[in-house]
């Protein structure tokens, strides 16, 4: 059993989302690099 | 204060603001890209919790909690994927190139998309048809949704309430176009996160936290807190890619990549949208637990207006009904914008080659939208059981048809007119078919109609003549 007494696999989709948004933060500050040419 | 008239001011409060950003937005529609894209002048703010907004109807909030009562806590996965697949990732794979190529197209809609990537009529044609018509649907069920709604909730009779709310859209969406819709959206969107907030903070609070309702679902039925528990894994897992990854291939989602302000907006953009799905854990969490607080009820599309009306004072509860409403209505007005381009710049202008007189477009255009709400509204009022079942497929049907050529089209430069042609017609032919032989397996008709579209793009591609160097060049750069 997990944190709350969730099943570890339940609560996993919770660390999931809120991995994505840690994922979507280091996206966009160190691999999103978009050129200026690229806004035509 | 009785209930209902609490219910009411705030409906009506919220309405008038509505009506309020109509007006305004309407001064600064000026042209048919502004009518349809915004004039590609949004911001991230606005760009991401609108693309939100459209994502999550009123259905989404209704039936997610529906789901989270019959199944319990394994529905959250279909939450947590909405967030992976159907933001985060959506926006990083398809954010960047989208902007870019339908901007050096010079395209406005996905159908236009189609027909300039791939140089086809066809596809260009096939796709607005199956968008018109399939997206009808769509908007039959998102009135039949808050019609429901109001129906419950407030005691106003159903065709009243999706006459309320229809004549609204119609109203701010023919005055203000896109800007209408994704500031109207941007309001809504947070209205929609505030009342699942407060209803997620008040239930855990009325079940005594989140150990005391696992513990209180598991005495129910152990399956309830388990993954997959009792909906099983192929039930699970095909809902929750065809309300994922099926973003991908959704024209009012993925139009909001068009109206991008620059391509910087998408760093900001990506990290906010993804904060804002976020809240599509909530209806299925909240669903499970009023399993436990509101048990026995016939209807578990009901499970979210009651644990509302049980945990949460009036106020709190009309907060709660605003948010589901604007969900109903952002998604309502999104994709009357995109049936409106859909019918003239795809299948009257480009498709039938119809002349439009001079400077009229941005009028016919407020009109198609004006009329497709009529016809929405008519069919709502009594909906027949035909269209009722096709609402059903309305999702499948379109991502299986637009999803691999949006894909392929900004990613392989070998993706062939004929390869984007069959994996239409078949991706398409193998979802409605799916459907409607009754999903065999238990799994959703997108799997099979995604899964025929990938083969047939890839192999027909493979074996017929590619684009000359110029058009490639032209795309890519």
């Amino acid at each position: 059993m997990g944190p709350f007494h969730t099943p570890w696999l339940t609560f996993v989709a919770w660390i999931v989302a809120f991995g994505c948004i840690i994922f979507s933060i280091i996206w966009a500050i160190w691999v999103f690099k978009p050129k200026e040419d690229d806004d035509e | 204060m009785s209930e209902s008239l609490i219910y009411a001011i705030i409906i009506i409060v919220y309405l008038a603001i509505l009506i309020l950003i109509g007006f305004i937005t309407g001064r600064k529609t000026k042209s048919v890209e502004d009518f349809y894209i915004g004039g590609r002048q949004i911001g991230p703010w606005v760009t991401a919790l609108s693309f939100v907004a459209a994502y999550f109807s009123s259905v989404v909030i209704i039936g997610g909690g529906g789901f989270g009562y019959m199944f319990g806590m394994s529905t959250l996965w279909i939450g947590a994927i909405n967030v992976l697949l159907g933001c985060t990732v959506c926006w990083i794979v398809l954010g960047p190139r989208i902007r870019k190529f339908t901007q050096r197209l010079n395209t406005m809609t996905i159908p236009g998309f189609f027909g300039e990537r791939y140089k086809s009529n066809f596809a260009l044609m096939f796709s607005a048809i199956i968008i018109v018509l399939f997206m009808i649907f769509y908007n039959v069920s998102i009135l039949k949704g808050m019609g429901h709604i109001f129906e419950v909730l407030m005691n106003i009779p159903y065709a009243y309430g999706i006459l309320l709310a229809g004549v609204i859209i119609l109203f701010y969406v023919s005055i203000g176009g896109y800007l209408a819709v994704v500031w109207t959206s941007f309001i809504q969107a947070w209205v929609m996160g505030i009342g699942l907030i407060v209803l997620t903070i008040f239930s855990i609070k009325a079940i005594g936290g989140i150990g005391p309702a696992n513990q209180a679902l598991e005495a129910i039925n152990p399956g309830l807190i388990n993954t997959p528990g009792v909906w099983g894994w192929p039930g699970l897992i095909s809902f929750a890619l065809i309300v994922s990854f099926g973003v991908w291939g959704m024209p009012q989602l993925v139009v909001r990549f068009y109206s991008l302000k620059n391509l910087k907006v998408l760093k900001i953009g990506t990290v906010i949208a993804t904060i804002g799905t976020c809240m599509a854990l909530l209806p299925y969490f909240n669903g499970a637990i009023a399993r436990v607080l509101c048990p026995g009820l016939q209807n578990p599309d009901l499970a979210i207006p009651t644990l509302a009306k049980n945990v949460l004072s009036p106020f709190g509860s009309a907060i709660v009904l605003a948010g589901v409403v604007a969900a109903g209505m952002s998604t309502f007005a999104s994709v009357l914008i995109i049936l409106s381009s859909s019918m003239i710049q795809d299948i009257a202008k480009k498709g039938l080659k119809k002349k439009l007189a001079k400077g009229k477009s941005l009028l016919y255009s407020k009109i198609a939208s004006i009329i497709i709400g009529i016809v929405s509204l008519i069919i709502a009022f009594n909906p027949p059981a035909l269209v009722l079942t096709l609402t059903a497929f309305a999702w499948a049907v379109i991502a299986s048809t637009t999803l691999w050529p949006i894909l392929f089209g900004i990613y392989w430069k070998k993706a062939t007119k004929m390869g984007c042609i069959i994996s239409m017609v078949g991706g398409f032919i193998t979802a409605l078919g799916w459907m409607v032989i009754g999903k065999p397996f238990g799994i959703h008709g997108f799997i099979p109609g995604i899964i025929v579209g990938l083969i047939l793009m890839i192999l027909v591609s493979l074996f017929t003549p590619g684009f000359s160097k110029e058009h490639i060049e032209k795309i890519w750069g």
